[in-house]
């Protein structure tokens, strides 16, 4: 009887190629997830370990906005990427707004605080959230109506998913944003705030507005990475689910290897991160048996560890110089 | 300092006081309901076959109430059962479910009468999938003056294996929410009375059939799992399979899908094998992950796993198409509206009257027959008037459960081969018939088609002798 | 002039752990309380929040919040008094737990296990647990903050990864393994002279295993308490606190940093290697996962909320964070009660309970909700994040801060302004 004929990379130049845009999709997903981080650290100095529950949310309001209300697409006429795109840009707002509120209530009144205590207060939010978000996706799971699906397309012998290619455009836009508006006014005394809040403050910076800024923009961005780390062939297959939230704790390695605080950083973390789970996924997956099953997710710790023990502020992160 | 460290030696003397002039006994408290057992078995052998199997709602008002022994759990109006839920932890959303169907069921039992007379008091407590929280919740059951008779439910290997101990000390049974090979081995699970058949034999009927009957030309089988019991042990099942029709496993998998990692190693591994049949014990997102990426790679082989690894609600993503070419659905129950039994029929037309607005769901069938299993015990023990913990236990050892189709008949006591289930069930799926928004009212079905008319067995399976789990611990 | 607090008329008085006469008199009484509690004496009987956490129902769940008290002292010495943050607390309770299954637990094919008795295991687990703090700690003299907190994260996902690399000693994921129980034997003989884990008989009265677990946890609780108590004041002990208030001159001034921090880790790891053991030895079976990052926060929420770097605060935390889902749950089954019956304010319970689909409430007692209104398995979770919240938004430090506030209160007034 005939064998059921393979589709497969045969050649090693093809594999590389999947592997390589697997990576830069992952490498991408880290970097926006950091990103988030970063602003949101620069500005406050706080680490937002709610990030992931933020996520969650973000791909919740996307899907009651596309799918449940179908909003945009009963306002406007056209095609139905179009109103996804749309639909995107406005979950990722929500979330913002969303951000906005905990910020005003919860962040603003610790402003003085140690930086702990803000930490923890975040720890606390990411179990209300996610509880919350939890139990709004979890009864019927909701698609998020993802244009491109599962398709793949292939590139010479190998098989790129159109969802990695997403991935990668949505991190250089979102990038090139944060660049650009570092640039403006609002961006320079965003950075004058991270520098020092009391001299921000005295040359008469909004530091209040600061912080809110910050958060908005970096839940959106948490909103952002959220849905596109949830479409196939990652693990959550195009629907808001739990996988989305937990996925941000992946990407705490990509931010301190690139530094709490530095942009850059965030860049370089995550696609260094994102390149060495996926290579050292693939390429030393024949000695899985010796490392352990399982070794791809403790790997980016260890690399995070070494990078620590080079540079212990990240390889981009500004050193703390403490007086006493 | 110094009053410190007198304080210090008095305690010390203390305990060495109590220590020399105590005592322990190794028989527990409930002891004292062992001569009752001695006697029921010898009654429970006659009424018991005849009554059971027939029946699922009639009231057992033959039995005057005042005649029944009874010790802890049930009262002159009242038995409680209790169930143990992962409500709010990982597998939450299809216990409730399971759990809103046992409700359902025992509200019919109660609508028509109880049992012997009784209102049936339905306990359910949450163990968020914890060890230490379901022990807890196992001591408020157990509790002589406010427990339970038996336990319908208990979510969770780990927590099961936990007070299998304490329910053979307390004289408890409970049905486990899982299908580790390992409960029906009186070593392991004496009092643990386990529904349908295992991971092991699900799996070992499922390569069979699929490679007799769906797979062309030469079977490669390749067998991804999550490490642990449930994983392992269906892993074994598939690879007992492979051995016993001398099909090549190309990818050994076993324990590498670990959960919340990046699977490319294991989809690498995968695609590189040339592997035509895939079995895969996980769960419904780490299975979305490995078809999507083995796709995404270019993989094109048949697919199917142990029942938990496979969730109707994934026909809602964009998986869909895939699952309906190349995945087929291994289960121990009918689906839902699936199968033309009396059973089917019975249940959903009751949860249609209970519970109309909940979404279709598989989980329902398992709460159902969870509920079945326990009402026949019961009613088989208040026939033999003896509604004691340790009546309940020797009516279950002597009770044929009858669940009306929905599953293969099961037994629990005499030679473990004998009464040990090796039946399941194999389903192809289709995608048009699945409709996220159904509710029950419509009655609608979750995409799966049952093949071969029934439930199958493999010639494997029916011959295989049990002596343990497939898969040991150590 | 005597019995105030904070006025000291020799240095042997201020540094005694219980100064003042009221402290004195206030832990003898809860200690006579404690000891009694799980009896059915007829003086305990009047008190009515003490009483029933005796009952046995009660009592398993109080049997675990003393192991996490013990654990929770240890996070106390290391974050409170040394100024660490760490999250990596379930990674030493892992290593704990092995240790002592690998000890004490009876080998067989599959696993290892050299069987024994509770006297070597106990112990063996601080100390490996110990040893381990000793080689993580050289990262947190190199690594600070926030940077430090994530570093001891990876810790967790390490150990969750190492216990698949060795099924042989954590037992196959998600079942795990059995584990030794609390019983003394010389050295493994068949009956052990005293067991903790099996009803017995005890003097004249009968005594049940979740009775005796409590008095074997309480004594053990009382040693590593009166241990943690004991360091704030002795040098080791100054010397984080220095370290922690101001690390750069702390060394200046001759505290060598690397050192004290190697301790406050390795004193750290030990209590939380000890309450890991324990946790499993009562539990009987954990699976791996079970030391998870979840278990690591709730530690760094109990001190949070208890109050950093005060035993009583570490205890009282412990207290609040331990047992309030099951008061939550007592408090939810009382006003379901109110809303099903006829009392003043029924009505009142009836609009927050929804007692089935369809009546109106912001909590849902249906086992089978999920969604809106929230079902109160998931409102245990969103009240303890947002105690978290609360405390560090109003009270920063915790429960002890609060009692700080009342005692001002009351010793200023009427003048309490």
């Amino acid at each position: 009887m005939t064998e059921i004929p393979m589709l497969l990379a045969t050649s090693g130049f093809d594999t590389f190629v999947q592997t390589l845009f697997k990576a830069l999709a992952l490498g991408s997903l880290y970097s926006m997830l950091a990103l988030g981080f970063v602003l949101i650290f620069k500005a406050t100095q706080t680490v937002n370990f709610s990030h992931g529950a933020l996520a969650l949310a973000g791909t919740w309001f996307l899907s009651m906005l596309f799918i449940d209300w179908d909003i945009p697409g009963r306002f406007i006429p056209g095609p139905s990427w179009l109103h996804w795109g749309i639909a995107l840009l406005l979950a990722m707002t929500v979330t913002a707004l969303f951000g906005l509120i905990i910020e005003r209530l919860t962040i603003r009144p610790m402003i003085g605080e140690p930086i702990f205590s803000m930490a923890v207060i975040t720890l606390g939010l990411e179990v209300i959230i996610r509880v919350i978000a939890d139990d709004a996706v979890r009864l019927t799971p909701r698609a998020l109506g993802i244009p491109w699906g599962s398709d793949t397309f292939s590139l010479g012998g190998a098989l790129v998913a159109w969802s990695y290619v997403a991935a990668v455009v949505m991190a250089a836009l979102v990038f090139f944003a944060v660049w650009r508006f570092l640039r403006t006014r609002t961006g320079v005394a965003m950075q004058a705030t991270a520098f020092d809040q009391e001299a921000a403050l005295a040359q008469g910076i909004n530091v209040g507005m600061i912080f809110a800024i910050a958060w908005a923009a970096g839940s959106a961005l948490a909103a952002a990475a959220g849905i596109f780390a949830s479409m196939s062939p990652w693990a959550a297959a195009g629907v808001a689910s739990r996988e989305g939230a937990f996925f941000a704790f992946r990407a705490l390695p990509a931010v301190i290897v690139g530094g709490l605080d530095s942009v850059v950083g965030a860049l370089a973390g995550g696609m260094l991160i994102g390149f060495v789970e996926i290579f050292a996924g693939q390429y030393l997956s024949s000695y899985a048996n010796i490392l352990g099953f399982g070794y791809q997710q403790v790997i980016p710790y260890v690399v995070m560890l070494i990078a620590l023990l080079i540079k212990p502020y990240g390889l981009f992160g500004t050193e703390e110089v403490r007086r006493v | 300092m110094k009053h410190l460290s007198k304080l210090l030696a008095i305690l010390l003397a203390f305990t060495v006081v109590a220590v020399a002039c105590s005592s322990d006994d190794d028989t527990s408290s409930s002891s004292t309901s062992a001569p009752a057992a001695t006697e029921a078995p010898a009654e429970t052998e006659a009424p018991a076959e005849t009554e059971a199997p027939a029946e699922t709602e009639a009231p057992a008002e033959t039995e005057a109430p005042a005649e029944i022994i009874y010790d802890h759990g049930v009262t002159e109006d009242t038995i409680k059962i209790g169930a143990i839920a992962d409500l709010s932890g990982p597998f939450a959303p299809l216990v409730v479910q399971i759990i809103a169907a046992q409700q359902a069921y025992w509200d019919r039992v109660n609508a028509n009468g109880g049992i012997a007379g009784r209102d049936v008091e339905f306990w359910v407590e949450d163990n968020a999938y914890d060890v230490p929280t379901h022990l807890e919740r196992y001591e408020e059951m157990s509790d002589e003056d406010n427990g339970v008779v038996f336990l319908s439910q208990s979510t969770g290997s780990p927590h099961t294996a936990a007070i299998a101990e304490a329910l053979v000390e307390d004289g408890l049974g409970a049905i486990p929410l899982s299908w580790y090979s390992g409960w029906p081995d009186p070593a392991f699970g004496q009092n643990v009375f386990e529904s349908y058949t295992n991971y092991c034999y699900e799996a070992i009927n499922a390569v069979d059939y699929l490679a007799t009957n769906v797979i062309e030309g030469e079977v490669k089988l390749a067998v991804l799992s999550y490490p642990g019991e449930y994983g392992q042990d269906g892993a074994a099942g598939a690879k007992i399979a492979a051995e016993a029709l001398g099909i090549e496993v190309v990818y050994d998998g076993e324990g590498a899908v670990v959960p919340g990692a990046d699977q490319t190693p294991v989809i690498t591994g995968l695609t590189e094998s040339g592997a035509n049949l895939v079995w895969v014990t996980t769960g419904p997102s780490l299975l979305a992950e490995l078809m999507g990426g083995a796709a995404a790679a270019g993989f094109t082989g048949t697919w199917s796993g142990n029942s938990p690894t496979y969730n109707y609600m994934l026909l809602a993503t964009a998986l869909a198409p895939m699952l309906d070419s190349s995945y087929y659905q291994s289960t121990y129950v009918l689906t839902w509206n699936a199968g033309d039994t009396p059973g089917m029929a019975d249940m959903v037309s009751a949860l249609q009257e209970a519970i109309p607005d909940d979404p279709v769901s598989d989980a329902y069938t398992i709460g159902w027959t969870e509920a079945m299993a326990a009402h026949q015990i019961l009613e088989a023990a208040a026939a033999a008037g003896d509604l004691t913990r340790a009546g309940v236990i020797a009516a279950a050892n002597a009770t044929t459960v009858d669940y009306m189709g929905l599953a293969p008949n099961q037994s629990y006591g005499g030679e473990v081969n004998d009464y040990i289930v090796r039946e399941s069930y194999m389903f192809d799926i289709q995608a048009d018939l699945f409709d996220a928004a159904a509710t029950i009212s419509g009655g609608g079905s979750t995409g799966s088609v049952l093949m071969n008319g029934g439930p199958i067995v493999s010639d494997i399976t029916a011959a295989h002798v049990y002596e343990g789990a497939c898969f040991t611990a150590g | 002039m005597r019995g105030r607090p904070n006025l000291y008329t020799s240095y042997s008085s201020e540094s005694r752990l219980f100064p003042t006469r009221t402290q004195q008199v206030a832990i003898g009484i809860a200690f006579l309380l404690l000891l009694l509690m799980p009896f059915d004496l007829p003086v305990i009987d009047q008190i009515p929040l003490i009483r029933f956490l005796g009952d046995n129902s009660w009592l398993r769940i109080v049997n675990r919040m003393l192991i996490f008290c013990i654990a929770a002292l240890g996070l106390n010495i290391l974050s409170g008094l040394g100024g660490q943050v760490s999250l990596g607390h379930a990674f030493f309770m892992g290593v704990g737990a092995y240790t002592a299954v690998l000890v004490g637990g009876p080998g067989s094919a599959n696993l290892w296990g050299w069987g024994l008795p509770i006297w070597i295991w106990l112990p063996a687990s601080g100390v490996v647990a110990a040893v381990v703090g000793i080689l993580v700690a050289p990262a947190a003299v190199r690594v600070r903050g926030l940077y430090l907190a994530i570093t001891t994260l990876g810790l967790v996902f390490i150990g969750l990864h190492l216990s698949r690399v060795f099924p042989e000693i954590a037992g196959p994921g998600s079942l795990g393994r059995k584990w030794p129980k609390l019983e003394l034997r010389l050295w493994k003989e068949e009956n052990p002279i005293l067991d903790f884990s099996r009803d017995g008989h005890w003097f004249w009265f009968d005594i049940s295993d979740n009775q005796k677990t409590y008095y074997f946890l309480l004594a053990l609780l009382t040693v590593f308490a009166l241990w943690a108590a004991n360091l704030a004041r002795t040098r080791t002990g100054r010397a984080l606190a220095a370290i922690r208030d101001q690390d750069v001159a702390a060394e200046i001034m001759g505290v060598p940093e690397t050192k004290y921090k190697t301790i406050a880790f390795a004193i750290s790891s030990c209590y939380a290697g000890v309450a890991g053991a324990l946790l499993a030895s009562i539990s009987g079976q954990m699976p791996p996962e079970a030391w998870d990052l979840i278990l690591s926060v709730e530690f760094v929420a109990i001190l949070l909320i208890g109050g950093m770097g005060r035993v009583s605060g570490a205890l009282a935390g412990t207290f609040f964070v331990v047992l309030s889902p099951r008061f939550v749950e007592e408090i939810i089954e009382w006003m379901t009660k109110q809303a099903e019956g006829d009392g003043a304010f029924s009505g009142l319970w009836d609009s927050i309970i929804s007692l089935g689909s369809g009546d109106f409430g912001i909590v849902s007692i249906s086992e089978t909700a999920l969604g809106y209104p929230i079902p109160y398995s998931a409102l245990d979770e969103i009240i303890y994040g947002a105690l978290i919240v609360i405390f560090m938004l109003f009270e920063p430090l915790g429960l002890y801060g609060i009692w700080i506030n009342v005692r001002n209160y009351w010793k200023g007034w009427p003048f309490s302004y």
